[in-house]
C-alpha cells in the first residue's frame, strides 16, 4: 500500500508541476464560472451576472424547464464539448509524455528495482495518469453543482457522475497513448497514435448515430427529407424504418462495436443525472402538457434514440477494448527489459 | 569481510536479434566489502547488475542474493541501486526524491523522512535537499542519487559507473563515502572501468570481458604472482657477483635488478654482497602490477578478452619506495 500511495501521490506532483495542468484547470474554473453567471428571473433568462437578459414565457424562474436547461447546458455542451473534447485533448498533450519518459533508461531502472511488482508499478502509474482529468472534472462539477444550487435550487450531486465517466472516457484514449509508448518509448507516436484512434472511434460513433437517426429516427417521427433540394416534409403517420438504411446501420454498429465508445460514455451523464426525479433521456416525460402529436412523436423518437444502446454495451465494449489495450501493454511493460 | 552475499552461476543473456551480452557468468561476492566489477565498456556489466535488480530479465541464472533466489521482489527490499546516468524527477526537490525512493522501498514515511534528513547530510547535500533536482550539477544528483540508494537502509548498495561525469573533487569524496558505507558493513558493488579509482578501494574485484568473468578475487591474491622488487645500483659489479645472482634468478636490465618474490627477506643477502664490493644502493622498491596492468593483461592476447597487445597504452606501475 506504501508503494501504491507513493506512486500515487508522485504523479499528482508530476501533474502539479505541468503548467498545461494549470492553464486547462484555469480555463475550466473560467468556463465554470460562465454557466454559474446563468441565472432565470421571473421574466427570462438573465446571463453574466445580470448584465444580459433574455425574455422568455416558459423559461423562467423556478420552472421545471429551468432546470432542464440549466441542467442541459451542462450535459450536452459544457461536458461533450469543453471536459469531453477541448480539454481532454490537453490532458492527453499533457500526459502523453509520462510513460515514455519514466520509461527511459536511467530512470525506469529506479522504479522497476524496487520491491514493487512490475504489475503494480505499471498500473498505479497508469491510474495516477488519469488524476489529470479527474481532478479538472472534479473541480468543474463542485463549481456546477454550487451553480445549479443556487441558480436553480437543485442541489443534485449526480453531476458527479461526470467524475468518473470523463475520467474512464479519457483512460480509453490514454490507454492506446501508453500501449505505443511501452512499444517505442515515443511522445509524438504515442500522442498521434491516441489521437488518430479517438479520431476513428468518434468518426465510426457519429456515422453510427446519423445512421440511427436515418434508418429509425427520421421515419418513426415522420419527418422525411430530400436530399437533393434539402426540403423537409412529415407525414401524419409513423414511417417504416428505411431498409438501407438499416443495413447501414448495422454494418456501422458492427464496426464500431469492439471500439471505445467515448462519445457514447460521455453522454451516459444524462441517464444518469434526473430532473425532478425524472432520468433527463426520458424526453417524453419532459414534453408540456400542451404539445401536439407531432411533438410528442418527436419527443418519443428522440428518447428512444438516446437509449437505443444500453448502458452494459456501452461500458462492457469499452471496458473490453481497454482491458485488451491495457493488458497487452502491461503485458509488454512486465517482458521488457530495461 | 563475511560470508558470499551474492552467488551466481551459469548466467546467461541473449537479447532479441542475437547479442549475447552474458555468457555464462558466475560469481561469487563477499560480503562487508567494496566489491568492483571492472570491464570495458560492451563487457556486460551492467547487464549482470541489472539482472540482480531484475531490471533485465535472464536467459538464464541460477543462484541467490542474501540467500533468495535472484528475481525475488521482496529481497530487493534489502538492495540499494543508483543506475548508471541515473535520472531523477526534476520536478522533485533533492529530499523528495530520498522520500519517493523510500516509499517505492516499502520504508514507512517517518523513518524516510528521518533517513532522509541524515543522508542528506551524510552525502553533503544538507543545505541542498529543498531545491529542485533541476537545479543540481551532476556531481550534486550523484549524490542525491547515492543517498537514496541508501535510503532503505541496504544490506548490498550497486553502483553503477557512480563516478562517471564527476570532478575529480566529486570523486574524492564519493570515494570516501563508498569507505564509510564499507565502515557500515554494508556490500558495495561497484560497476566501473575507472581502474585506478577502484584499486584504491576495493577489497575484491573481478574483470568482465566479453560476456564472462575472466579473472575474480582480491587484489592482493590477482597480482600476488607480479609482486617483485626492484633495486637500483650506481657502480661496477663484478662478474662473479653478476653471474651468482643471475643463477640465483634475479634479473639484470642494466642497472636495475628485480626480484620476484612477496616477502622482502631474500633481498637481504644481495644488498650485502652488492654493498661488500662498494656498490651504491640508489634506489629499492617494491613494485606490484596495478590493477590496470592487471585488467589489460587479462583482457589482451588470445584469452577471453582479445584487445590486441599493442593497442595497450603506456602505463606506470604502482611504487612504493622502501
Amino acid at each position: 500500500m506504501r508503494q501504491i500511495l507513493t506512486i500515487l501521490w508522485d504523479s499528482y506532483r508530476l501533474l502539479a508541476a505541468k503548467k498545461l495542468f494549470w492553464i486547462v484547470l484555469s480555463l475550466s474554473v473560467l468556463i465554470s464560472m460562465c454557466y454559474a453567471s446563468v441565472g432565470f428571473t421571473p421574466e427570462g433568462i438573465s446571463v453574466f451576472f445580470g448584465a444580459y437578459h433574455i425574455e422568455s414565457d416558459i423559461i423562467v424562474a423556478d420552472s421545471i424547464f429551468a432546470e432542464y436547461l440549466y441542467m442541459m447546458i451542462f450535459t450536452d455542451y459544457l461536458v461533450p464539448w469543453w471536459l469531453g473534447m477541448f480539454a481532454l485533448v490537453l490532458a492527453l498533450i499533457s500526459v502523453c509524455p509520462v510513460f515514455p519518459d519514466f520509461l527511459k533508461s536511467g530512470s525506469i531502472d529506479v522504479a522497476v528495482s524496487k520491491p514493487v511488482s512490475r504489475v503494480t508499478l505499471f498500473l498505479v502509474k497508469y491510474l495516477g495518469c488519469l488524476l489529470f482529468v479527474a481532478i479538472q472534472v472534479l473541480i468543474f462539477c463542485v463549481i456546477v453543482f454550487f451553480a445549479q444550487g443556487l441558480r436553480v435550487n437543485a442541489w443534485n450531486v449526480e453531476v458527479f457522475w461526470a467524475v468518473p465517466l470523463l475520467t474512464f472516457v479519457f483512460s480509453l484514449i490514454y490507454c492506446v497513448a501508453v500501449l505505443t509508448a511501452v512499444w517505442t518509448r515515443s511522445t509524438l507516436f504515442s500522442l498521434l497514435m491516441a489521437l488518430l484512434m479517438w479520431g476513428v472511434t468518434l468518426a465510426v460513433q457519429w456515422a453510427e448515430m446519423f445512421a440511427y437517426a436515418e434508418a429509425y429516427t427520421k421515419p418513426a417521427v415522420g419527418m422525411q427529407m430530400d436530399f437533393k433540394t434539402g426540403e423537409i416534409s412529415y407525414s401524419d403517420e409513423p414511417q417504416e424504418p428505411d431498409a438501407g438504411m438499416v443495413k447501414f446501420h448495422n454494418v456501422v454498429k458492427a464496426v464500431g462495436s469492439p471500439l471505445p465508445k467515448t462519445r457514447e460514455a460521455t453522454y451516459l451523464l444524462k441517464k444518469k443525472i434526473s430532473i425532478q426525479g425524472k432520468n433527463m433521456t426520458r424526453m417524453t416525460e419532459f414534453i408540456d402538457m400542451s404539445a401536439d402529436k407531432y411533438e410528442r412523436r418527436q419527443a418519443k423518437a428522440q428518447e428512444a434514440y438516446e437509449n437505443r444502446h444500453s448502458q452494459v454495451y456501452i461500458i462492457g465494449t469499452s471496458l473490453a477494448f481497454e482491458f485488451c489495450i491495457l493488458g497487452l501493454a502491461c503485458w509488454m511493460f512486465t517482458r521488457k527489459d530495461f | 569481510m563475511s560470508e558470499i552475499v551474492i552467488d551466481i552461476a551459469e548466467t546467461r543473456k541473449k537479447y532479441r536479434g542475437g547479442v549475447e551480452a552474458l555468457r555464462g557468468v558466475s560469481l561469487q561476492v563477499p560480503g562487508g566489502g567494496i566489491f568492483g566489477l571492472l570491464g570495458p565498456n560492451g563487457a556486460g556489466k551492467s547487464t549482470l547488475v541489472k539482472i540482480l535488480m531484475s531490471i533485465v530479465r535472464p536467459t538464464q541464472c541460477m543462484g541467490s542474493m542474501l540467500g533468495l533466489a535472484i528475481g525475488h521482489k521482496p529481497t530487493l527490499a534489502r538492495v540499494g541501486y543508483l543506475p548508471e546516468h541515473a535520472r531523477f524527477p526534476e520536478y522533485l526537490k533533492g529530499g523528495e526524491v530520498i522520500r519517493y525512493v523510500a516509499g517505492l522501498a516499502g520504508v514507512s514515511r517517518s523513518t524516510a523522512k528521518q533517513r532522509s534528513t541524515e543522508l542528506l547530510e551524510m552525502v553533503g547535500m544538507k543545505d541542498w535537499g529543498n531545491h529542485k533536482m533541476g537545479t543540481y550539477s551532476k556531481g550534486m544528483k550523484q549524490r542525491i542519487g547515492l543517498a537514496q540508494a541508501l535510503v532503505n537502509d541496504p544490506e548490498i548498495v550497486f553502483l553503477d559507473e557512480p563516478t562517471d561525469g564527476v570532478d575529480p573533487q566529486g570523486r574524492l569524496e564519493m570515494r570516501n563515502l563508498l569507505q564509510t558505507m564499507r565502515d557500515q558493513g554494508r556490500t558495495v558493488f561497484i560497476n566501473s572501468h575507472l581502474l585506478g579509482e577502484l584499486e584504491m578501494i576495493c577489497d575484491s574485484v573481478a574483470i568482465m570481458d566479453k560476456g564472462q568473468i575472466i579473472r575474480q578475487g582480491t587484489i592482493g591474491e590477482l597480482t600476488e604472482k607480479s609482486q617483485r622488487y626492484e633495486l637500483r645500483t650506481q657502480g661496477d659489479i663484478s662478474s662473479d657477483l653478476l653471474n651468482k645472482l643471475t643463477s640465483d634468478g634475479v634479473e639484470i636490465e642494466g642497472d636495475t635488478m628485480s626480484v620476484y618474490q612477496a616477502d622482502p627477506t631474500p633481498m637481504q643477502p644481495i644488498l650485502d654482497a652488492l654493498r661488500s664490493e662498494g656498490v651504491t644502493i640508489v634506489e629499492l622498491r617494491e613494485v606490484r602490477q596495478s590493477l590496470e596492468e592487471l585488467f589489460m593483461e587479462s583482457v589482451s592476447g588470445d584469452g577471453v578478452g582479445g584487445i590486441q597487445k599493442n593497442s595497450t597504452p603506456p602505463q606506470l606501475p604502482r611504487k612504493e619506495t622502501v
